[in-house]
């Protein structure tokens, strides 16, 4: 395994289209999937990540490095000198940076995120989907979200009427 | 709630599948919807597959779970001489009819509504000696049989409780009675309580304490209620005695003991003034006391000696009618009701939860399943 300075293990993430990624283990191991194949030793040298490209890789991969515990002997400066609610309320900034991205890039880092096993980002990701239609209209929701509306005009008046007072 | 994708599930190259095609994400994305009662019933009506996502029973236990730290607050339970009934307090779309709460099944004549948390409702029926605790969220009522050291009915003089859910996960909840104890020398003896936890199914050990002895047959006799609903600061549970011999009840559900605590006012009789105990902006005990118009907010500051000394907060102007008091605008669910009107004032009992009942009622699976107390 990699070392790039004292104490701290570096880690190969290759994507399918061949680009490596040399990260610090502590970040990468905010993905709970690499997290288990690393501590099940199936991490020698390098570890594809399938399905996951490396525009996208690159971005999961920035979004962890902010987001990895500045605690322990890495980070311990950092977390000595910042206030904790400062600290999250500087990640809460980040990350609304972080995902102003288009709704293609946001469903590719909502699978990778899923795949990659990594909470918060599914969190950061999903939430965001969801932020940009709970205020609108059945009608805008469909066509924000490209799904077609399959009821017979029957069976939606069937579903309204159901709890008809949460379409009011 | 951990997302539960594994090493062994491969998710399908981005290009051919996105993400609302797989059901696993396009439900962990409808699991972000907001808390709100409308939500799960307007997304079923978006398409048949969305429908059956959000109407699967595991999904609408993740959802409660996903919001539990943040459920709305619904409305209140207002209990009237002779009536209870449920107000709903949110604007349309979230606006819960009525009739969704209704607890018409439970006897009139013989039940008390004893709490409201957590999404739970818990009622005692005095005649069966039975405690109901009731789910609203998918209409699952829960029987329990009195706790042993409790059936003392002659001695038993005020009776009250509390139901909460465990803070660590949205599944098990527990019950705690208090009661107020009459003793052999026409006094007051004891506080008594005990907790029932639905994760053993059973009760724990009763557990006591003195309750200061003053005579309740007199020429002008002490009289003691414990009609006020509790209030959890932390983990302990609150109740104010009304009467004309004002005390507050605590209990440390940590260390399961009881004590009997002062009020920070003078006080001569329950008639004459309007109070409430409640959760203070800074997280601790804070004691509500209507003088004229104006609601002084008192808090309980513990030190480190232990001792609790009270301390006047701000005070809060109010005009003739009944108030819902909001302290804290972070905890919108810390709410307390108060009256400027004397004397026939109802009690009310916030209700927050984070409602799917409609959804079962509309997958027709959601397992609930109604014990009859007939």
């Amino acid at each position: 395994m990699a070392t790039r300075e004292a104490g701290k293990k570096m880690i190969m993430l290759k994507s399918p289209d061949g680009m490596e990624f040399e990260v610090e283990e502590a970040v990468a191991m905010e993905s709970q999937t690499i997290r288990k194949m690393i501590e099940d030793d199936c991490a020698d040298t390098a570890i594809l990540i399938p399905n996951i490209n490396s525009k996208i890789l690159s971005r999961v991969i920035e979004y962890c490095n902010k987001h990895v515990p500045t605690t322990g002997a890495t980070g311990a400066a950092a977390s000595d000198t910042v206030a904790p609610a400062a600290l999250a309320e500087d990640l809460k900034i980040w990350d609304a940076e972080f995902i102003k991205v288009n709704r293609a890039t946001r469903f590719d880092l909502i699978q990778a995120a899923s795949y990659l096993n990594i909470k918060g980002l599914l969190d950061l990701t999903s939430q965001t989907t969801i932020d940009t239609i709970s205020d609108n209209s059945l009608e805008e929701i469909r066509s924000f979200l490209s799904t077609k509306n399959d009821y017979l005009p029957e069976e939606e008046q069937t579903i309204r009427r159901e709890n008809q007072w949460a379409f009011q | 709630m951990t997302p539960r994708p594994s090493l062994r599930r491969r998710p399908s190259s981005p290009a051919s599948a996105p993400p609302l095609d797989d059901d696993d994400l396009l439900s962990e994305i409808l699991l972000r919807l907001p808390p709100q009662p409308s939500s799960l019933p307007r997304a079923s009506a978006v398409c048949k597959r969305w429908r059956g996502l959000v109407s699967d029973p595991g999904f609408l236990s993740r959802f409660r779970i996903h919001h539990r730290r943040h459920p709305p607050l619904l409305g209140c339970f207002v209990k009237t001489s002779d009536e209870l009934y449920f107000e709903p307090t949110l604007e349309p779309p979230n606006h819960v009819p009525r009739a969704r709460f209704s607890l018409q099944k439970l006897p009139r004549d013989s039940f008390l509504l004893l709490g409201c948390r957590h999404g739970l409702v818990l009622t005692f029926d005095w005649r069966k000696l039975q405690i109901l605790v009731w789910d609203l969220a998918n209409g699952l009522q829960q029987s329990i049989a009195f706790p042993p050291g409790f059936h003392m009915v002659e001695t038993l003089i005020h009776l009250q409780g509390a139901v909460l859910r465990a803070a660590a996960d949205g599944q098990h909840f527990q019950v705690c009675l208090v009661g107020l104890e009459r003793g052999s020398q026409q006094n007051y003896a004891r506080v008594i309580a005990c907790v029932y936890s639905s994760e053993t199914g059973s009760w724990g050990n009763l557990v006591s304490t003195a309750f200061p002895s003053v005579p309740y047959l007199h020429v002008d006799p002490t009289i003691v209620f414990m009609a006020k609903p509790g209030v959890l600061v932390g983990d302990f549970l609150y109740w104010a005695l009304t009467g004309n011999f004002v005390r507050i009840i605590e209990f440390d559900l940590k260390r399961q003991s009881l004590a009997v605590i002062g009020i920070p006012v003078d006080m001569d009789s329950w008639r004459d003034y309007e109070y409430s105990v409640m959760r203070a902006d800074d997280g601790g005990l804070g004691f509500l006391f209507l003088s004229d118009f104006s609601a002084q907010l008192w808090k309980r500051k513990t030190d480190c000696d232990g001792a609790a000394p009270w301390v006047l907060g701000r005070t809060i102007e109010l005009v003739h009618g009944v108030f819902m008091i909001q302290l804290d605008p972070l905890q919108s669910n810390n709410v307390v009701f108060l009256s400027t009107v004397l004397g026939v004032s109802p009690l009310y009992y916030p209700f927050e939860s984070i409602y799917t009942a409609g959804m079962g009622i509309a997958g027709g699976h959601d397992g609930a399943k109604l014990l009859h107390n007939a």
